[in-house]
C-alpha cells in the first residue's frame, strides 16, 4: 500500500515539471514570486496530503462497493412488494370452459392464477390464457371510464350522463312504437348477466336477442334438430373408448379446453383410441392414434358415407333405430343413392378401404363417440355437417350411454321473477326475429334499405372482428344509428359504438359461470372479485339494471333489484347457499336417464353441401391454435409470446402450405394471398402436415386496437373469408374460401 | 531533486547566486511541505471520513416514534408482532391489522406519537410507511424460519441488536447511491464491526454459515 | 454440506411424457407468470425471446400424410456435469460465480445481481436454456403490480434461466422448518410451476434420489456410470426414457418419455446405423 502511494507521488512530480517546461517566461517570473510565499514543495505537500488523506479514508472503497451495487440494482427495475401469501378461489370466464382457478395473492395484490384442484371441470389444470389472466386485468387497452363518441373521437362521460343518454335514445324508439328495433348481441345465452340483457330486451318489447356463433349454440341447434327444442348435447370424452373427431380440436381449445386435455391425456391409460379427421395435421391429429386427412368441407359427406357403411353392413344398433322418426327409410335410400363407398371416397379424398375400415371400427367399438365442431367449434359450421356426424352417434346407439353422447335439457338453474310487460312490449316482442342467427341479422340489415335496427347493445362480443367478411360487418354496424358497447377493452366493435360502458373484468366481479360447450357435467361456478375494481368501470349487470331503471315504466318494474349482487342472490336462490359457500354447484352429472326421440328429417331431405366461394385453385381454411384466442378478445402478451415463429414473424402472419402447393414459393418467403374478398401479404411456411392444395391461416390475429403487444400483427382471416349462409339453418357455413398464392 | 534542476534550467533569467539563495529558502520549504502534507492529509482524511457519510446517506425520520421497550412490555414478547406464519414465512413489520388487535379507536396511552398513529393511520385505514433498518435488497432470500427457534436457534439480537430495549426510533439513513439502509454496511463507515449485528453484507452471512455449517452455502440458498 | 452429489442430498429432476404433451403452452405461460419473465413488443425472434421453459416442435421428417409431430418442452436441464460431479457446462465457465451447482439439491443457480453478462454460459449450454436480457424489462403502466416478490425481476445485460422454481423449494423448506421437519420436503410441497400447470399431467417432478417419488419410479435412474461412457451417470433403466444429448455426459436432470422411437431418436444426433446399435442399451441391470 505504501509503495503504491509513493509511486503515485513520483508520477505527480514528473507531471508537474513537464507542465512548467511548457510555460512562458512571464508567467514563470510571476510564479517564481509566488513560490517565494507558498513554494512549490509546500503546494505539492498540500496537494499530496489531500490526495493521500482521501485515499486512506473509506471514500474510495465505499464508493466502489456502492457503485457496483448500483449497477446490480438499477433504480428503475421494479421491486415487487412482499407480504402474506393467500389464495382465493374463483372461476375463469375467459372462454366457455369455465375452469376453477386459484389466485395467489400477496396481501391484496393478485400475482398468479393457477388451476383449482378438485374443481369438477378442470381439477387443477389450467390453460395458458387463464394463467395469463392478470394481463387482462392490467391490459393497457382497457376502457378506463365511460366513453361517448363525438365525431371520430371518444370523450369521457360520467356514468349518470351515459345511462341518461342511452335511456333517452331508447325511450325515443319506444315512443315511435318500434321497440323491436332494439337488438342485443352477447357471447352466450346462459348465466344471469345474459339473462338480464334478454330481460331488458323483452320487457322493452324486442325479441332481437342474438348470440355469437359458439360451440354451445351449435350443440343446442343440433340437439333441437334431432331431439326437440330446449335440449343440448354433451360428449362423455373421459369415458369413451373410440373417439371419432371430425376436426374437433380436442386439444386446441375445443369445448371446455382443460377438461378435454385431461380426457385426452387419460386416453393412454384407458386404452382408448382417437381418430382425427381434418385436412391439416393439427396438434389433435398429431396426438391422435390416426390422422385421416379429408378434403376441406367434405366432413359431412364422409360422415354420411360412414353411416352408409354402417347401415349397409347392419352394424347399427337396432334397438336405437326403432325410436327414429322423420323418414329413416328416406334417409337410408338417400345414402344408398348418394353415398356409396366409391362416391364418398371421391368426394372426401379418402381411400374407400379406409372409410370402410373406420366405419366398422367405430360401429364395433364398445363406447364409440363421434364429435363435431371443427377447430374450436365456434367458427363457421354447417348444420348438415353437425347433423351428419351426430347421426353416427344415433346409429350406434350411444345416446345417453356412458362414454357416448349425453342429450339433456339446457340447464335452467336461474329463477327470474315474472317480468312486467305492457302493451308496447307485448306487441314488439310478438314480432318475428329479423334473422335466426347473428349472421343472418347482419345480412338482412346490410341488404335492407330501411333501418331494421335502430339501437344495438353489444356485450362480450366482437362481431366487427369475429364474423366472416368483417369489413362488411363493420359497414353494416355503421348503418345502425345507435350502438352501445359493454366491453372491458376497446375492441374493434367497441370502437364503432356511440357509447362504451366499460365492464369490470372477470377478476373484479361476481358472476355465476355455468359450464357448457359439450362438457358432460353441468357445473355452475361462482366468479368472485379478487381485487377491487381498478378503473371507473361497472359490473355489466349493474349497467343493465341502471338502464332499466332509467327507462321507467314496466321495464323498471321488471328490474326491482337494488344492484346486481342482490339480483344474483335472488335469481340463483335455489343454489345460492352452496354456490356462495363452496364456489360451485354440480347441477347434473352422470348419464341422463331418459331416451330421447331421434328425428332424422333434416338429413332425410338431403340438404346441400356448402362449397367454398370463388374460382381460385387453392382453398384457404382457418387454423385454431391453442396459444391464440380467436374470439373477440385479443390474446395476452404472454400467449402471443409463446406462439411459434412459423405462425407469427415480426408483424407478419405465416401461412402453412404443403411443398406440393409451394410452386414458385419459398419457405419463409413472402407471398400475396388473394381471395374473392381481398388480398393480404403473408409469409410462407412449407409444412408436410398440410394437405396439398390447402392454405392454412391462423385465427385470432390482425386486431386493430391500441395494444402494441398483441395488435396489428398479421391479418384477420375473417377479412378474407366471406360468409355463406346455409339454407334451412341460417348458419354461416363458410368453412373456407378459394384462394391463390403468388410470391411477393 | 529533478524538480529543482528543471526549474534551474528554465529560470535562465535568474542568476546563479540568486538560485542558491532560493535553494536555501526552499530547504525551509521542504519542512513546510511535510507539515502541509500532514495537515492536508489529516484534514482531508478526517474531513472525508466525517463528511462523506453525511453526503452519502440521506436521513429519513420514521413516520412517528415507536417505543419497542413499551410494546415488548405490553405485548409480552417479540412474537406478538413479529412471528412466523403457518406456511413458514415471516410476518416482518406488522400491518395495521396487527396493531388493531390492541389499538382499537382511541389512544391507549398518552404520547403524541400514538395520537399521530391513531389520527393519521388508524382512522384513515392507511398502512404506516415504516423505514426498515434491516431491509435487504430484492435479490436476497432470507429464511427467518431457518435461523430462529425453528431452525438454527439463533437469538434475534444476533442480527437485530438489542432493539427490544429502544424507546425511540432512530433516524433511518438511506444510501443515496444504492438505496440500501445504512445498517447493511454498518454504522461505521470503514465497515468495522464490533457487534454481530453491526453489518449485514453477504460476507457476514457466508462467514457465519461457514463457521456453523462448514460450508458458506450455495448461491440459491440466500438468493432469489 | 459436502461436495457430494449422491449421499444425503436431494437430486431434483423431472420427467416429461412427450406422448401426453400437446404443445398447448400452459407450462410456458405458467413459468413466465411465476418467475416475472418480461415480454416485449416483438417476441417472434426466438433467439432474444426469454422463455425459461420453451416448447420445441419435432417432426418425423416424413412427407404428407405420413408426417408426425411431437412437442418437447425444454426447461434448464440442470446438468450434473461429467460423472455427475456438479461441473455443469455453464457453471464451469462462469468467471463471476454467478451460477453454481447446489450439491444439496442438484439445482443450477443463476444470480442476476452477480452476473455481468459475458454470456460464456450461453455459449457453453448445449440446450439453449439460457437467455440474455438485451433490454431492460418494461411492463405496461400498472402491470408491474402483478409481479411476484418470490423471484427478483432482472435487469438488462444479464443472463437468466429456469431455476426449477427454486423459490418454491425455499418456501417448502420454510414450511418444513415451521413444522419441525426440515430435512424432509414432501413431494407435493415442492413442485415447479410448469408441473402444476400442465393440463395433461405430462410433467412429473420430484427427487430422483427418492425411490418413493414418482419421478424416480418412472425414470429408474441407474446410479452407476454407463459402462460404455463413464461420464454418463443416472441413465434411465426405462427403455422409453431418454435425455437430450446424453452422450455428452452433461447428465441432465430432465428426462423425457416417449413410446415413439422416432421421438426418442431425436434426443441426440446419430451417424447412419448408429441408432440401431445403441437404442436398446438402457443402463446397467444391477441395482445400486
Amino acid at each position: 500500500m505504501q509503495s503504491a502511494t509513493r509511486k503515485k507521488q513520483a508520477t505527480k512530480v514528473i507531471v508537474s515539471s513537464v507542465t512548467s517546461k511548457n510555460q512562458k517566461h512571464e508567467t514563470l517570473n510571476f510564479n517564481g514570486e509566488l513560490y517565494m510565499k507558498v513554494d512549490r514543495r509546500s503546494f505539492l505537500g498540500l496537494g499530496l496530503g489531500a490526495v493521500a488523506g482521501v485515499a486512506v479514508s473509506p471514500v474510495g472503497l465505499k464508493l466502489t462497493d456502492d457503485s457496483s451495487i448500483w449497477t446490480q440494482n438499477w433504480p428503475w427495475t421494479p421491486v415487487p412488494v412482499d407480504g402474506r401469501v393467500n389464495y382465493e378461489k374463483s372461476v375463469c370466464s375467459l372462454c366457455p370452459g369455465s375452469c376453477g382457478i386459484s389466485v395467489r395473492k400477496i396481501d391484496n395484490r393478485p400475482v398468479k392464477i393457477e388451476g383449482l384442484s378438485d374443481y369438477p371441470v378442470n381439477d387443477g389444470g389450467a390453460c395458458l390464457h387463464g394463467i395469463a389472466g392478470l394481463q387482462y386485468l392490467y391490459d393497457p387497452a382497457r376502457v378506463k371510464t365511460p366513453l361517448k363518441k363525438n365525431g371520430d373521437k371518444f370523450e369521457k362521460i360520467s356514468w349518470n350522463d351515459a345511462i341518461a343518454l342511452i335511456a333517452e335514445k331508447l325511450k325515443g324508439i319506444r315512443t315511435e312504437g318500434t321497440p323491436e328495433k332494439l337488438a342485443c348481441i352477447t357471447d352466450k345465452d346462459q348465466g344471469s348477466v345474459s339473462g338480464l340483457f334478454r330481460r331488458l330486451l323483452e320487457t322493452f318489447g324486442s325479441s332481437e336477442f342474438y348470440t355469437m356463433p359458439s360451440l354451445e349454440s351449435y350443440l343446442e341447434l343440433t340437439a333441437s334438430t334431432f331431439h326437440g327444442k330446449g335440449n343440448t348435447i354433451a360428449f362423455d370424452l373421459e369415458n369413451a373408448n373410440f373417439v371419432l373427431s371430425f376436426g374437433a380440436g380436442i386439444i386446441e381449445g375445443w369445448g371446455s379446453p382443460v377438461a378435454c386435455f385431461k380426457a385426452n391425456a387419460s386416453r393412454k391409460e384407458r386404452h382408448a383410441k382417437l381418430y382425427q379427421i381434418e385436412p391439416r395435421l393439427s396438434n389433435t391429429a398429431a396426438n391422435a392414434d390416426k390422422w385421416i386427412p379429408v378434403n376441406p368441407g367434405t366432413e359431412a359427406d364422409l360422415a354420411l358415407g360412414l353411416c352408409a357403411v354402417i347401415l349397409k353392413n347392419n352394424l347399427f344398433d337396432g334397438s336405437a333405430t326403432i325410436n327414429f322418426m322423420g323418414g329413416f327409410n328416406k334417409f337410408n335410400a338417400m345414402l344408398k343413392r348418394d353415398y356409396s363407398l366409391s362416391k364418398t371416397a371421391k368426394i372426401t379424398g379418402i381411400k374407400a378401404s379406409e372409410i370402410e375400415k373406420t366405419a366398422k371400427m367405430f360401429a364395433k367399438a364398445k363406447k364409440p363417440v363421434a364429435v363435431f365442431g371443427k377447430g374450436r367449434g365456434d367458427g363457421a359450421q354447417s348444420l348438415k355437417e353437425l347433423a351428419a356426424v351426430h347421426m353416427l352417434n344415433c346409429l350406434v346407439g350411444n345416446i345417453n350411454k356412458k362414454g357416448g353422447v349425453f342429450v339433456k335439457p339446457v340447464s335452467q338453474y336461474l329463477n327470474f321473477p315474472s317480468q312486467s310487460m305492457d302493451r308496447v312490449a307485448d306487441a314488439g316482442f310478438g314480432k318475428n326475429k329479423t334473422g335466426s342467427t347473428v349472421n343472418q341479422l347482419f345480412e338482412k340489415i346490410d341488404k335492407s334499405a330501411q333501418p331494421l335496427i335502430e339501437a344495438l347493445f353489444v356485450y362480450n362480443a366482437n362481431p366487427g372482428y369475429n364474423l366472416h367478411d368483417s369489413k362488411r360487418v363493420k359497414k353494416t354496424l355503421d348503418k345502425i344509428p345507435f350502438k352501445v358497447s359493454f366491453s372491458s377493452l376497446l375492441d374493434e366493435t367497441a370502437m364503432l359504438c356511440d357509447i362504451i360502458l366499460p365492464n369490470h373484468t372477470f377478476m373484479e366481479r361476481i358472476e355465476d359461470v355455468p359450464s357448457g360447450a359439450g362438457f358432460a357435467k353441468t357445473v355452475v361456478g361462482l366468479s368472485k372479485p379478487i381485487i377491487k375494481p381498478l378503473l371507473n368501470t361497472k359490473h355489466p349487470g349493474d349497467s343493465v339494471i341502471l338502464i332499466a331503471k332509467a327507462l321507467g315504466g314496466n321495464v323498471a318494474k321488471s328490474f326491482e333489484w337494488a344492484n346486481y349482487d342482490q339480483c344474483l342472490e335472488s335469481v340463483t336462490s335455489n343454489i345460492w347457499s352452496p354456490l356462495s359457500k363452496r364456489g360451485f354447484v354440480v347441477i347434473s352429472k352422470g348419464v341422463p336417464a331418459y331416451r330421447p326421440l331421434v328425428n332424422v328429417s333434416f338429413l332425410a331431405q338431403n340438404p346441400a353441401t356448402i362449397n367454398a366461394k370463388g374460382d381460385y385453385a387453392l382453398t384457404l381454411i382457418p387454423i385454431d391454435n391453442m396459444r391464440l384466442i380467436n374470439t373477440g378478445t385479443a390474446s395476452s402478451p404472454f400467449a402471443v409470446k409463446t406462439v411459434s415463429d412459423t405462425v407469427i414473424k415480426g408483424k407478419d402472419i405465416v401461412v402453412e402450405i404443403n411443398p406440393l402447393t409451394a410452386i414458385g414459393l419459398k419457405d419463409k418467403g413472402f407471398a400475396t394471398l388473394t381471395t374473392p374478398l381481398g388480398k393480404a401479404r403473408v409469409k410462407i411456411n412449407i409444412n408436410e402436415g398440410m394437405m396439398p392444395g390447402v392454405i392454412g391461416m391462423v385465427r385470432g390475429l390482425g386486431h386493430t386496437f391500441d395494444n402494441k403487444y398483441v395488435s396489428n400483427i398479421g391479418v384477420n382471416i375473417n377479412d378474407l373469408i366471406g360468409q355463406v349462409i346455409e339454407p334451412g339453418s341460417g348458419l354461416d357455413a363458410a368453412f373456407g374460401i378459394k384462394a391463390k398464392l403468388v410470391a411477393a | 531533486m529533478s524538480e529543482l534542476e528543471n526549474k534551474a534550467k528554465n529560470d535562465s533569467t535568474i542568476s546563479a547566486g540568486e538560485k542558491i539563495a532560493q535553494k536555501i529558502k526552499d530547504d525551509k520549504g521542504l519542512g513546510q511541505g511535510v507539515i502541509l502534507f500532514i495537515i492536508a492529509f489529516v484534514v482531508c482524511f478526517a474531513g472525508s471520513t466525517l463528511l462523506f457519510p453525511k453526503l452519502l446517506y440521506s436521513k429519513k425520520e420514521q413516520p412517528f416514534n415507536f417505543d419497542h421497550y413499551l410494546h415488548v412490555y405490553e405485548a409480552g414478547d417479540c412474537e406478538a408482532c413479529h412471528y412466523l406464519r403457518e406456511d413458514g414465512s415471516f410476518s416482518g413489520i406488522p400491518k395495521l391489522e396487527t396493531c388493531m388487535e390492541c389499538h382499537v379507536e382511541e389512544p391507549l396511552g398518552v404520547t403524541d406519537d400514538e395520537v399521530v398513529f391513531v389520527k393519521e393511520y388508524l382512522a384513515k385505514d392507511k398502512e404506516i410507511p415504516w423505514h426498515v433498518y434491516a431491509k435487504q435488497p430484492d435479490c436476497v432470500f432470507f429464511s427467518h424460519a431457518g435461523h430462529i427457534d425453528t431452525g438454527a436457534r439463533m437469538d434475534f439480537n444476533e442480527c437485530h441488536g438489542p432493539i427490544e430495549e429502544t424507546k425511540t426510533s432512530r433516524t433511518y439513513e438511506e444510501n443515496r447511491i444504492t438505496g440500501y439502509s445504512r445498517d447493511i454496511w454498518g454504522k461505521n463507515i470503514f465497515g468495522i464491526k464490533k457487534n454481530s449485528w453491526d453489518r449485514m453484507k453477504m460476507d457476514d452471512c457466508a462467514k457465519c454459515h461457514k463457521e456453523e455449517t462448514g460450508h458458506q452455502g450455495y448461491c440459491f440458498q440466500c438468493h432469489k | 454440506m459436502t461436495q457430494d452429489n449422491h449421499n444425503n442430498a436431494y437430486k431434483f429432476g423431472m420427467v416429461i411424457d412427450l406422448d401426453k404433451c400437446t404443445g398447448c403452452g400452459s407450462c410456458m405461460v405458467s413459468c413466465m407468470s411465476e418467475n416475472n419473465v418480461p415480454f416485449k413488443e416483438d417476441e417472434s425472434n426466438k433467439r432474444d425471446s426469454i422463455t425459461w421453459m420453451r416448447v420445441y416442435k419435432l417432426t418425423n421428417g416424413k412427407s404428407f400424410p405420413d408426417t408426425e409431430i411431437a412437442y418437447l418442452p425444454r426447461p434448464c436441464q440442470h446438468c450434473g456435469g461429467e460423472g455427475d460431479h456438479g461441473h455443469s457446462p455453464c457453471v464451469s465457465v462462469c468467471p463471476a460465480t454467478a451460477t453454481d451447482y447446489g450439491y444439496d439439491t442438484g439445482i443450477v443457480s443463476q444470480i442476476y445481481t452477480r452476473c455481468f453478462g459475458c454470456r460464456y454460459c450461453m455459449g457453453a449450454c448445449p440446450y439453449h436454456a439460457r437467455y440474455f436480457n438485451w433490454w431492460d424489462p418494461k411492463w405496461p403502466e400498472g402491470m408491474e403490480k402483478y409481479l411476484s416478490p418470490d423471484v427478483s425481476p432482472r435487469m438488462r445485460g444479464i443472463v437468466e434461466k429456469c431455476s426449477f422454481c427454486y423459490h418454491r423449494y425455499q418456501a417448502a423448506r420454510d414450511k418444513a422448518y415451521y413444522h419441525g421437519d426440515k430435512d424432509h420436503i414432501k413431494e407435493e410441497d415442492y413442485q415447479t410451476a410448469c408441473t402444476t400447470a400442465c393440463p395433461s399431467n405430462a410433467i412429473t417432478f420430484g427427487d430422483l434420489n427418492n425411490p418413493a417419488h414418482k419421478v424416480h419410479q418412472i425414470v429408474k435412474p441407474d446410479p452407476h456410470p454407463d459402462p460404455r461412457n463413464h461420464h454418463v451417470v443416472g441413465k434411465s433403466r426405462n427403455p422409453k426414457v431418454f435425455r437430450l444429448l446424453e452422450r455428452l455426459g452433461t447428465n441432465p436432470k430432465v428426462y423425457y418419455l416417449s413410446e415413439r422411437e422416432w421421438v426418442r431418436k431425436q434426443g441426440d444426433h446419430y451417424l447412419e446405423g448408429e441408432w440401431d446399435k445403441i437404442k436398446n442399451h438402457h443402463g446397467t441391470t444391477s441395482h445400486g
